[in-house]
């Protein structure tokens, strides 16, 4: 006789506890990575499973160390250290070059000219350009939408790194800026494929965001995942997207109005959340402010020199210190550098957005699923190279 | 509300349109099926390098061996040893000349800082080896290929490059003629006394609205320093053993530490400025002179500019102590920097 689903007699909470008691449970511990995909790198993630419940969660770092900062202080010159910093975040080698000729430049107190300014800035949001199309890539690839949106964003990501290397000769390890300027000039063709490609793109961002936005699977995925409380995102000096995906209104370009960026009219897009999704929201909307500042950049660049008159070799700035930072792609990039006078640095230290970003994945990790664990890490925006330098 | 699934049929829409697009449209197919198929490399892209030769390998061989890209290479991928001849005097013309590609970063450091336009960025980018050793050491006779590659890599660029060496080599010709007239390099014996008076004044040759910068000032005063006094052994000889005499007891006169602000620069010739001579032979050319003129003869004489002066400027500037770095004499390796410190402290200044 079948008896009716009412009288199954259900076990109560206290039943279940009961139950619970009797088995014998285990906390697992897993060890993700170095050499997984999910990790964009050489990077290992202890963590400590309840179920499926992160419950400790420790981020290894230092695979891929190599050790930039005294190779600089060895270096045979300032310059040569130019580029090392292209190997930094290998995705983002313009702004990486820029912070470090920023750097070197307030030390030793040289005037950049007006056309090499807007060159930086052109190179630089083309850049963040980049980087936030592969990075949003890369997140859903995380999320299991293998291929698809990546290969659009690989697609797009192509057609600005042909214009890095028609100017500067490299597609990724560019090693273009110079102490006062640039390397060689722009042309008018260059900077008339730069014009193009700022005037294609809005209509692959639109097509991206209909491609992904409104996915239901993306948004169950990432929305209150991983969220980063604004008060820790702020004491654990969180830079960049993740920082401003809080609604912490905190842009290098606004707040130091390095280069020349005090000209032009941007929005600075903020989260609400904190969560993945907003994290991945805010980087969309910073594209399209990005396209913004190119387009008023790409409409009044000067004619003139692209490189103030300084010395390549024998270059020596005087006694001094100077921190230079600007606002890369992944958050606030600087570069601390100490001269006692001599042709290399006394001290060079880097300080990565993505290394300081990464500090508090297990704050956001804990009591999530370990599959969130993967887009939480994800999100964050890292490239090892700069994590462990 | 919208209705569960849209958002998945919207994001289909897209990649429908994508995979129908692929077939009609470039813009959305933009795959090219390597190694069939090959794009063609963009004008400016870099990749090894290589070093330039006019016309013939051997002779026509940009590199002077100076050293200064070994010095700046970043990763210290380059290796260069300096030719001699029979008599074991240094050439101007590398021996060995090794480039390790697997170290390499291809950053382009080494051709901005060659002064001589010998080296420059290749575009070939096959190099699989299955020796992972000595397939990646290129060593110079892999490295050596004549201008017209050059020209046909980088057309724009070896161009520039061509008309400013032509303009390098046409200045000091037509600049040399008046100073050189006098001077009669080609008979030793006559006229000992101008040729120094000539040779006296290479820095003012250039005039002071030529189209250089301090950099390219530098070499160029160098280079037509060396070219307006004879070369050569029994000719630059000569006239020292006629002029200097008269010198001699001034500069010896004078106490060391003041004389080189008192002596003027290149009074009676520079005939050590010869980079063929060994260090000893120069020092005993430059025997009795003020202290700059000895700092100058330890110097290697190529006026590469890798101290960022010319051989002449970087002794000024040591001798009146605006350079306090006795160690920039990149290709006149050691034995240039300790004796340019023995020469301080004979002078009681370093």
């Amino acid at each position: 006789m079948i008896q009716p689903l009412s009288d199954v007699k259900r076990p109560t909470g206290s039943a279940l506890d009961a139950a619970e008691s009797l088995l014998e449970t285990q906390q697992l511990e897993v060890s993700i990575g170095p050499q997984h995909p999910s990790t964009h790198g050489v990077f290992r993630m202890d963590v400590k499973l309840d179920g499926e419940t992160v419950v400790r969660l420790k981020p290894v770092m230092g695979y891929l160390h190599r050790n930039h900062e005294k190779i600089a202080e060895l270096a045979p010159s300032y310059l040569a250290s130019m580029p090392y910093t292209d190997r930094l975040d290998y995705f983002c080698s313009m702004t990486n070059n820029w912070a470090y000729a920023y750097a070197v430049e307030k030390l030793a107190g040289i005037e950049v000219p007006e056309r090499a300014q807007y060159i930086r800035v052109i190179l630089a949001e083309l850049t963040r350009l980049v980087n936030h199309t592969c990075l949003i890539g890369f997140l859903v690839n995380d999320l299991g939408a293998l291929g698809t949106p990546l290969l659009y964003a690989f697609r797009e990501r192509e057609k600005i790194l042909d214009l890095f290397e028609s100017v500067s000769g490299a597609r990724m390890m560019c090693n273009y800026m110079r102490f006062g300027g640039v390397r060689v000039d722009m042309s008018d063709e260059q900077l008339d494929v730069a014009r193009q490609i700022v005037d294609a793109y809005p209509r692959f961002l639109d097509e991206f965001e209909q491609l992904l936005t409104g996915n239901e699977i993306l948004l169950a995925r990432c929305q209150n995942v991983g969220v980063l409380p604004r008060e820790l995102a702020v004491n654990a000096s969180v830079t960049g997207p993740m920082l401003r995906a809080c609604g912490v209104d905190y842009d290098l370009r606004r707040v130091d109005q390095y280069g020349i960026y005090e000209r032009f009219e941007f929005r600075i897009p903020l989260g609400e959340h904190g969560d993945v999704f907003d994290r991945y929201y805010v980087r969309l909307l910073e594209m399209r402010e990005s396209l913004k500042i190119l387009r008023q950049a790409l409409k009044d660049v000067p004619k003139g020199p692209f490189q103030a008159n300084v010395k390549m070799r024998n270059f020596k700035p005087p006694k001094g210190e100077a921190y230079g930072r600007i606002e890369a792609p992944k958050g606030e990039l600087g570069f601390y550098l100490i001269s006692d006078g001599s042709p290399v640095p006394y001290r060079y230290r880097v300080r990565p957005p993505s290394f300081i970003n990464l500090t508090i994945l297990e704050d956001m990790c804990l009591g999530q699923k370990v599959a969130d664990c993967i887009i939480i890490l994800g999100s964050v925006d890292i490239v090892l190279g700069e994590v462990d330098r | 509300m919208s209705l569960l699934g849209t958002g998945i049929l919207k994001g289909m829409a897209v990649t429908a349109k994508n995979f129908v697009g692929s077939y009609v449209s470039e813009e959305r197919l933009t795959t090219v099926q390597y190694p069939e198929e090959k794009l063609k490399p963009q004008e400016a892209f870099r990749n090894f390098p290589f070093l330039v030769f006019d016309d013939d390998p051997d002779k026509g061989i940009r590199c002077v061996a100076c050293k200064i890209c070994e010095d700046e290479c970043p990763p210290q991928c380059i290796y260069i040893e300096r030719e001699t001849d029979a008599s074991g005097k240094p050439v101007p013309r590398p021996k060995k000349f090794d480039i390790d590609v697997s170290v390499c970063m291809g950053c382009q450091i080494c051709v901005e800082v060659c002064p001589f336009e010998a080296i420059k960025m290749d575009q070939e980018y096959e190099y699989s080896n299955a020796d992972r050793f000595y397939g990646l050491l290129h060593d110079k006779n892999k490295l050596l290929k004549p201008n017209e590659y050059y020209h046909k890599i980088h057309p724009k660029e070896a161009a520039e490059v061509d008309a400013k060496l032509a303009a390098k080599k046409k200045k000091p010709a037509a600049a040399a003629k008046p100073a050189a007239k006098p001077a009669e390099a080609k008979k030793p014996a006559a006229a000992p006394a101008p040729a120094p008076a000539a040779a006296a004044k290479p820095k003012i040759v250039i005039p002071e609205d030529a189209p250089f910068n301090a950099e390219q000032r530098a070499w160029l005063s160098g280079f037509l320093s060396s070219i307006t006094q004879p070369i050569g052994g029994p000719a630059a000889t000569a006239p020292v053993g006629s002029a200097a005499p008269a010198e001699a007891p001034a500069a010896e006169a004078a106490p060391a530490t003041e004389a080189p602000a008192e002596a003027p620069p290149a009074e009676g010739g520079e005939p050590w400025h010869d980079q063929s001579l060994s260090l000893e032979e120069r020092m005993k050319l430059a025997q009795g002179r003020p202290l700059e003129d000895k700092l100058m003869a330890a110097m290697a004489q190529l006026d590469c500019g890798a101290c960022g002066y010319d051989c002449r400027g970087y002794s000024a500037a040591i001798a009146s102590g605006q350079e306090k770095d006795l160690t920039l004499c990149a290709p006149g390796e050691k034995p240039t920097a300790d004796k340019v410190v023995e020469l301080m402290n004979a002078a009681g200044k370093a």
